[in-house]
């Protein structure tokens, strides 16, 4: 069976208010701790949805938008860089399963 | 809405349905709140809800043709993986043939829903069939606190009150952090992303190739190979006519291994077995979310204070100790055992964490404190390096040294094990390792 890139997996996934463009993100990231201090930068990897990315200069991006609310930067994330919430349903993004 | 509610439930997965059901049927006016679309939207496991609650709050289920559940299990599976082979224990049974049945494959998105169509219909045979609500598409903000106890939550600019709430707001418990029950930051390590892929096959040839037969299925879990190292293991189950595959894997020990979990699963996909397994299946969804280990050291302080109750993996109630992951069944009974206490609380007019107290009482009694802290050393044992990288390794190099018939002398089995022992471990970590497994299982 083939094998599915992250693009690809990501293309199959329902994101809510997939229309809206101007979305409120419900996780705010400190980039300037992952940039400075932080010495691992695992979010860039151990993000299921690469969420985070990281620059051929290897500074650290994120972006909201391909969010899948599994939870696991809050956790990785061990230099206070995370700020975490729940997307608000109305002009936030964030998921709806269709199998889950 | 000025009116009071007896209780507000804060999220619509399996533990807040179990809750709100109880309610329902007890004639309490309560307001449960969900942030997704609708129940379930938001919600993913493996999964198998084991146990026999589910028939506690949907008697019968089993009759229902089109029911939330996709299969029972009456074939289990324990797979140890190394880069070519596997080694595994099967068990199958027409014991588990017969409803009620110990545990079904679910899929969150249509099971909680199906639920909560169920809690509906119960809220609508209540005195309050007007008056209690499931309420989706919103997200709770804050939950209100008058003199350290609970009296409603807050949404937006909006306010609901209510003598009691319960937090079933799951693993990522923001809620609880808040409350101060949990610290704000919990560390990664007693907690692992679980990701998977629902698999669509033709139901056919899904059930050929796993030889079910009707609504029977399968339950696997892998250990080795299945995380390349990485703290955690594999699991298959089968659905109606897609099969979910997927990972857990430490998410500390992702981090200093600098592994990616998306890339563990497509190497996981293409083990020699697992492409045999999955062949001319069309991926449907791909899924991901946070899971704690079962360590009590992650539990949160209390899960009781004045008009708050916490219930479900929001209170960190998730075991793997070997035998099978179970999660779901905990939240199941820890709602109903909320409700029944809110329940109580009403009776005596009392909602102060006196009483509330006695939620933590009963779930102590039951099998979910029980088990959590009868198999903690399981708990350990199982995220220990042995047993997800060294002991895989050694079974499935003993069984290929086994099954390998080569016109040349066969040597006796003791001697190849022996060999399979000293390449991947001792004979001491062995007599250490099972001496804990003896003593923990």
């Amino acid at each position: 069976m083939k094998l599915l890139n992250l693009s690809e997996r990501l293309g199959l996934v329902s994101y809510r208010n997939q229309a809206k463009s101007d979305i409120k993100p419900h996780i705010k990231v400190d980039t300037d701790i992952c940039n400075s201090v932080c010495p691992h930068k695992c979010t860039t990897y151990v993000c299921p949805a690469n969420c985070y990315t990281m620059d051929d200069n290897g500074r650290v991006h994120f972006q909201v938008e391909d969010c899948i609310e599994c939870g696991t930067c809050m956790y990785a994330c061990d230099q206070g860089a995370v700020d975490w919430n729940y997307p608000d349903p109305e002009i936030g993004r964030g998921i709806t399963w269709n199998y889950g | 809405m000025d009116e009071k509610f007896d209780c507000i439930i804060v999220g619509a997965g399996i533990a807040g349905l179990a809750a709100a059901m109880i309610l329902a049927r007890n004639n309490m006016k309560f307001l449960l709140i969900e942030k997704g679309d609708f129940a379930g939207s938001k919600n993913v496991s493996g999964g198998v809800l084991w146990g026999s609650d589910l028939a506690r709050l949907v008697p019968e289920y089993w009759k229902e043709e089109d029911g939330g559940w996709e299969r029972y299990i009456n074939h289990r599976r324990l797979t140890f993986m190394d880069r070519e082979s596997t080694f595994s224990i099967d068990f199958k049974s027409s014991h588990f043939n017969a409803p009620p049945y110990s545990g079904v494959v679910v899929l969150r998105s249509r099971f909680d829903r199906w639920l909560a169509d169920k809690v509906q219909e119960a809220i609508d045979d209540s005195d309050f069939a007007m008056e209690s609500f499931i309420a989706t598409s919103i997200k709770v903000d804050e939950v209100l606190m008058e003199d350290d106890k609970a009296t409603g939550i807050r949404t937006g600019e909006e306010e609901f009150h209510a003598d009691s709430v319960i937090i079933a707001e799951g693993v990522n418990n923001l809620l609880t952090r808040q409350a101060g029950l949990q610290d704000d930051y919990v560390p990664a390590d007693h907690m692992l992303t679980g990701i998977k892929e629902v698999i669509r096959l033709d139901q056919k040839v899904l059930e050929d190739r796993f030889q079910l037969n009707g609504l029977s299925g399968m339950s696997n879990e892998f250990i080795g190979y299945a995380t390349d190292g990485v703290e955690g293991g594999g699991f298959l189950y089968t659905n109606r006519d897609t099969v979910s595959l997927g990972l857990v894997a430490g998410i500390r020990d992702m981090r200093e291994k600098e592994k990616s979990p998306h890339d563990l699963l497509n190497q996981f996909k293409n083990h020699p077995v697992i492409q045999d397994t999955i062949r001319g299946g069309e991926v449907v969804e791909y899924s991901a979310h946070v899971v704690s280990s079962g360590d009590k050291q992650v539990m949160p302080k209390a899960l009781y204070k004045d008009g708050l109750l916490l219930c479900g993996e929001a209170a960190n109630l998730l075991m793997n100790a070997g035998k099978a992951i179970q999660g779901m069944d905990f939240a199941m009974r820890s709602g109903i055992l909320g409700a029944e206490t809110i329940i109580h609380a009403k009776k005596k007019g009392d909602f102060s964490s006196q009483t509330l107290q006695e939620y933590r009482r009963k779930l102590d009694e039951t099998y979910v404190m029980k088990d959590i802290n009868q198999f903690q050393d399981a708990v350990h044992m199982l995220h220990s390096p042995e047993m997800f990288r060294d002991i895989p390794n050694l079974v499935c190099d003993f069984g290929r040294k086994f099954f390998t018939i080569d016109s040349k002398p066969t040597r006796k089995s003791r001697r190849l094990f022996a060999e399979s022992v000293k390449k991947h471990s001792s004979y001491w970590d062995l007599i250490k390792l099972g001496f804990k497994g003896g003593k923990s299982l």
